[in-house]
């Protein structure tokens, strides 16, 4: 039997040499991230509470929202509302429960990355289990692949939440059902690519910060605060207004008025965002002391 | 060939701390190598530029021929990192196999490998417990069994048996012997009877400086010059001067009250040893060990 796996595991490692692509190990450490979030009892507590959050709001506040959308009494009402908090564009939205969740997610969902995606490496290195890995693959595999967990994470999450919108609107209006389902992807890609900068940033502060806490402390103020900050300083010199482009979410407004066709236009800002932090992030990381 | 391991004037800075200062050595494949100093000596610093933890601040350190922390050295080095833990909410074999699959092995055979190791450490019983289950000794002994997955060509170990029970810490230096033809160790430890028993040359580190590379056991500069070391059952006040007596005894030191380290010129008397055991027995003493040459904390520490 010793025998047996001597010899395997011999033939392996001559495997391993001819396998050992970037990809592969990237896309690993990936799938760890997937297995510490959903086949671990912690991992399953956070995503079940995620889940039953959404399923709260979708069937309470966004329902509500959609039937009044519906009803032909409160259509005005509706419409008057949307404009005050200038959304009135929603009005134009066949699918009421789409629209409704079309809001809610653009602004819930970057909220809840920030969260999620804040400990990508901090609690590893801190406890130095990332110089298990570091012998087996390479930093930027590390650094890469537990992005690339996170926002697998986050998608997965986004097309439950996408798949229970779908089920409300199934209840509500089941004659729409085919409208549903041809809005579903366009719906689920401008998300998706909407969380990408806001996970990004995070794997970026994984590196910077030494807590948890912290990194998420500091997203917040630089996602809240960052915005004004700029603006007061391009009061002074216009051309510090390109730092707006920096900073994650500054097209989610827009998005929020226009349809998710249209808004994939404004998609540019976010994918650049999204490179800048990685990169940065990687930068760092090949160079820290772990 | 190549050296394994080859650091040429390594420097490394903790802010004003120099950590290690123009460390350069060169060392081959073979028998394991004993890290030795002090706390606060340098060796953790360099375990970690070695195993690519750390960068250096200045200086080259090369492994098999590739710089530390290159693509070529993924999977050729094993390490047990001191105060590394595992992630807490996985299983041992789940992680286990995790770094065995990065290391290149098919799902299947990861839980083979991930199985292998866990054997040698004695461990098969707990391999479906999460860490945190674990005593301070078996976490280590975890982790020394991540560090021979794969059976990589050089492995580090920072200390592989403090903090465990003696029974565990023999066991350790067993698997030790027993892999180091096919893996070269580089071990670390205050152990020095330890190191002396399992290594064949040792680094002594001091102040971030290396002060030494040694061949275990080889005598000093003379050829002629020979030690032999003496332990007596009971303490004797009059046998330094008896001994000193001995034909080629160049000095007696008594290290402790029972321990006596004898210097001698063994080109005019090979039979020492007989001639001590003679003496032992027309003095009626009797003693528990006699050695030949001097133990390492000697060679290392003796002014």
């Amino acid at each position: 039997m010793i025998l047996d796996i001597d010899t395997m595991h011999k033939s392996n490692n001559l495997e391993a040499a001819s396998i050992n692509s970037f990809q592969r190990q990237a896309w690993l450490i990936a799938e760890q991230e997937l297995q510490t979030s959903f086949a671990s009892k912690r991992g399953l507590f956070v995503s079940i509470v995620f889940i039953a959050i959404w399923t709260l709001l979708l069937f309470y506040p966004i329902q509500f929202s959609a039937e009044a959308m519906h009803s032909p009494d409160n259509a005005s009402l509706m419409i008057s509302l949307l404009s005050v908090v200038g959304l009135e564009p929603l009005k134009n939205w066949q699918l009421a429960e789409f629209a409704i969740y079309w809001v809610v997610a653009l602004y819930l969902f970057p909220a809840s990355s920030i969260l999620m995606a804040a400990d990508q490496m901090i609690s590893e290195r801190n406890r130095g289990g990332l110089r298990f890995l570091t012998l087996r693959c390479s930093r930027g595999q590390i650094f890469f692949g537990r992005f690339m967990g996170h926002l697998l994470i986050q998608s997965i999450l986004l097309a439950t939440t996408v798949l229970i919108t779908y089920l409300l609107l199934l209840i509500n209006n089941p004659e729409t059902w085919l409208d549903g389902i041809k809005i579903m992807p366009l719906l689920l890609l401008n998300l998706v690519l909407v969380i990408c900068p806001f996970i990004a940033l995070m794997s970026l502060l994984s590196v910077l910060m030494t807590s948890v806490r912290m990194a998420s402390l500091v997203a917040i103020i630089a996602l809240s605060l960052g915005g004004f900050l700029v603006n007061y300083l391009a009061s002074y010199l216009p051309v510090l207004s390109v730092f707006n482009y920096w900073i994650p979410g500054s097209q989610v407004a827009q998005m929020a008025q226009s349809t998710p066709s249209i808004a994939l236009l404004s998609l540019w800002s976010p994918m650049m965002q999204t490179v800048g932090f990685l990169l940065l992030g990687y930068g760092l990381f090949k160079r820290q002391a772990i | 060939m190549s050296a394994l391991i080859e650091c040429l004037n390594l420097n490394k800075s903790f802010g004003m701390k120099k950590a290690l200062e123009n460390v350069s050595f060169e060392v081959q494949s073979g028998q394991p190598i004993a890290l030795v100093g002090p706390n606060g000596a340098g060796k953790s610093t360099l375990f970690g530029i070695l195993s690519g933890y750390l960068p250096a601040t200045s200086g080259e350190a090369k492994i098999l021929g590739h710089s530390v922390g290159s693509p070529e050295l993924i999977g050729r080095i094993g390490a047990l990192p001191q105060d590394a833990l595992f992630d807490p909410n996985l299983t041992i074999m789940q992680q286990l196999s995790f770094l065995a699959r990065l290391q290149g092995y098919r799902r299947n055979a990861s839980l083979l490998e991930a199985a292998r190791v866990l054997e040698l450490m004695q461990l098969t019983d707990v391999a479906n417990e999460k860490i945190t289950a674990l005593s301070h000794g078996m976490k280590k002994r975890v982790a020394i069994a991540q560090a021979l997955m794969g059976e990589p060509e050089l492995v580090l170990l920072d200390e592989p048996t403090a903090g465990l029970d003696p029974e565990n810490a023999r066991n350790i230096r067993q698997q030790v012997t027993a892999l180091a033809g096919e893996t070269t160790f580089l071990i670390s430890s205050h152990n020095l009877a330890e190191l002396e028993r399992m290594c064949g040359q040792v680094l002594h580190l001091d102040q971030g400086e290396l002060k030494a590379q040694k061949i275990i056991g080889q005598q000093a500069e003379q050829q002629s010059l020979a030690y032999i070391t003496l332990r007596l059952k009971e303490a004797d006040t009059g046998i330094k001067s008896k001994i000193s007596r001995l034909k080629a005894v160049m000095q007696v030191d008594v290290k402790q009250q029972d321990e006596l380290i004898i210097r001698y010129d063994s080109r005019q008397n090979a039979i020492l040893d007989q001639e001590l055991l003679k003496l032992l027995a027309d003095q009626k003493l009797s003693y528990r060990q006699i050695t030949h040459g001097q133990s390492l904390e000697d060679q290392l520490f003796q002014k």
